[in-house]
């Protein structure tokens, strides 16, 4: 009886794993179609149903992005604005962080509180009078227009906060009495104490950037100082369209960088997405 | 050991009073100076844009001419404005029909996942769910248009097989808004999967084994102590998928153009054409502060009934 019971437990817990597998086979299979398509030669694009395991592959694909936009300027241009910006707002952070962790000034609540509200602020509210700065000080269609305003990241200074705190004050003290001046304070004791927080926000912020689409789009207008997913976009609108298998070998070149760092990173990247309650 | 612990002591001792007498000054120059570059970067790009909105809400603007005063035309504008009001609807049903969906189906497989005992098929599932979430929005709508395409997509393919007659899924009045829901749910459920889940696994076992011992099945486990103590995480996923849902703007603004007609408009890809499209800064300015009232209503929502929860922990 216990036997017959235990028996049919197993198989139901079977029957929703393979369930399970088959989701997430499905989830993963756009991903898996868009490399498969993007590897196709020419002669056998979009075969329906598609062939998911292809026996003639060519990178031609790929080279002919290329060709077509300044993609080789577009990766430095996105690599420049999420280099520059995650760096950027790592040092704004931890500075504003260890300042409402560690020290005692006036209207330091009251600061840190008006910056906690700034989570609500959407990114739309904000657009219209930067994009008229930038107008005015001429910097729209330049990188600076994207970098600047990503340099202050509000949930980077709350998290740091939150992870300085919990490093023991007595460290610093001891470090104080020795006469570190603060600067030495935070970089020499409190941020190489900081490494998983640290690199949570950095993977955080850098995929943030390297993917957002609304503000470059309205700030860049160059192709070649277009980051990939702006440039993307603008590649498959190109002349009446692209090739759709050249779109496809641009967007595989997109996915592929965060399909990498995923599985490194796999671990920080959902903790710092769950613990940051935002989207990307 | 013992002795190193009290020396620390009594250092911290002798910090502390050190601190109080001499270093409070230098405590607060240097607060100041660590806080400022963050501090006046908000101010430029935060604080003040946001007054801005504020106020260009009250100008006629089209960045080329001279600004002039509009009063209140601008609100009165969208009060009548039924194109912009289909917009705002259309926003709400979509916002709404997410969240259902991220709720409904991201709560049973997060369930489902929990349960697993073996580490590979639970470390591949997480992976499956939560991938497409780092995808750029750009690259999944470029993709998905693909997919749905009518004749070589994949995705009307299968369907297809499985006896759904091919439409034009983006191009159809009827299907183009259900088509982006599913995109957006293949893009973002992995968000909600991960919160659901730390969620579940923050539910302490004795609890269950409580319940065990009380007799309670399988369905009143359920009611009785998953649904009360993951409840805060349901709320907290609700808020920030509502949050998420009413800004969206990159499948539409890629897929559809907000089309056919405006069955997928939204109000961000409003607000975007009336900005810098048709150069309306004060009206789009009105739209935009739309926006972020819905955002500041449901975020005080959450706050509030946060407090509640908190109480009876």
């Amino acid at each position: 009886m216990t036997d017959r019971t235990q028996a049919a437990r197993l198989a139901r817990r079977h029957a929703l794993s393979l369930l399970l597998v088959l989701t997430g086979l499905l989830m993963l299979a756009p991903v898996h179609w868009l490399f498969v398509t993007a590897l196709q030669p020419a002669g056998n694009a979009f075969s329906v149903p598609p062939d998911w395991l292809p026996d003639k592959v060519t990178f031609h694909n790929f080279s002919a992005v290329f060709d077509l936009i300044p993609y080789g300027e577009m990766i430095l241009s996105s690599l420049k604005i999420t280099v520059t910006v995650t760096a950027g707002s790592l040092i704004t952070s931890a500075l504003a962080a260890y300042a409402f962790a560690r020290l005692r000034f006036p209207g330091r609540d009251v600061i840190f509180f008006v910056l906690l509200a700034a989570l609500m602020l959407p990114q739309q509210l904000t657009v219209i009078p930067t994009f008229i700065l930038m107008r005015n000080l001429g910097l729209v269609d330049t990188h600076a227009s994207v970098i600047l305003p990503a340099l202050v990241n509000v949930l980077g200074i709350f998290l740091l906060r939150q992870f300085f705190l919990s490093i023991p004050p007595e460290l610093d003290e001891a470090a104080r009495i020795d006469g570190a001046g603060h600067l030495r304070i935070l970089f020499q004791v409190i941020l190489p104490l900081s490494g998983p927080a640290l690199s949570a926000l950095a993977i955080f912020i850098f995929q943030l950037y390297w993917n957002d689409f609304f503000w470059p789009n309205i700030f860049l207008n160059s192709p070649g100082k277009m980051t990939l997913p702006v440039g993307l976009v603008a590649l498959q609108g190109s002349q009446g369209g692209a090739p759709a298998l050249v779109v496809f070998a641009a967007i595989a070149m997109i996915v592929a960088p965060v399909l990498v760092l995923f599985l490194f990173f796999q671990r920080a990247l959902i903790e710092s997405v769950a613990s940051s309650g935002l989207k990307g | 050991m013992a002795t190193a612990t009290t020396s620390t002591g009594s250092t911290t001792k002798h910090s502390r009073r050190l601190r109080g007498m001499t270093a409070r000054r230098s405590d607060t120059v240097a607060g100041y100076l660590f806080a400022a570059p963050a501090v006046l970067l908000f101010l430029l790009f935060f604080a003040l844009p946001l007054l801005a909105t504020i106020g260009l809400s009250f100008v006629h603007w089209d960045l080329l001419t001279p600004p002039r005063a509009a009063g209140l035309a601008n609100y009165e504008r969208l009060l009548g404005d039924s194109h912009a009001l289909r917009v705002i609807g259309n926003t709400f049903v979509f916002t709404f029909a997410s969240v259902v969906l991220h709720l409904g189906p991201g709560l049973l497989m997060a369930l489902a996942v929990q349960r697993r005992s073996s580490r590979p098929l639970k470390y591949f599932l997480r992976t499956a769910y939560f991938f497409p979430l780092l995808i750029s929005w750009a690259a999944v709508a470029l993709l998905w248009q693909y997919a749905m395409h009518p004749t070589f997509g994949v995705f009307t393919h299968y369907l297809g097989a499985l006896g759904v007659p091919t439409t034009s899924w983006l191009t159809s009045p009827t299907w183009s808004l259900p088509a982006l829901l599913l995109v957006d749910f293949w893009h973002t459920i992995g968000f909600t999967f991960v919160i659901l889940l730390a969620g579940l696994q923050a539910i302490p076992v004795n609890l269950y084994e409580a319940a065990i011992v009380d007799g309670a099945g399988a369905l009143r486990r359920f009611w009785n102590v998953t649904l009360p103590m993951l409840s805060p995480t349901l709320f907290f996923a609700t808020v920030v998928s509502f949050i998420g849902a009413f800004q969206i703007f990159e499948p539409m603004y890629i897929m559809t153009n907000g089309g056919p007609g405006d069955a997928t408009r939204s109000i961000v890809q409003l607000l975007y054409e009336t900005a810098f499209r048709s150069f309306e800064v004060g009206y789009a300015s009105v739209l935009a502060l739309v926006v972020f009232a819905v955002i500041f209503i449901v975020t005080l929502l959450q706050f509030r009934f946060a407090r509640r929860w908190v109480h009876e922990r």
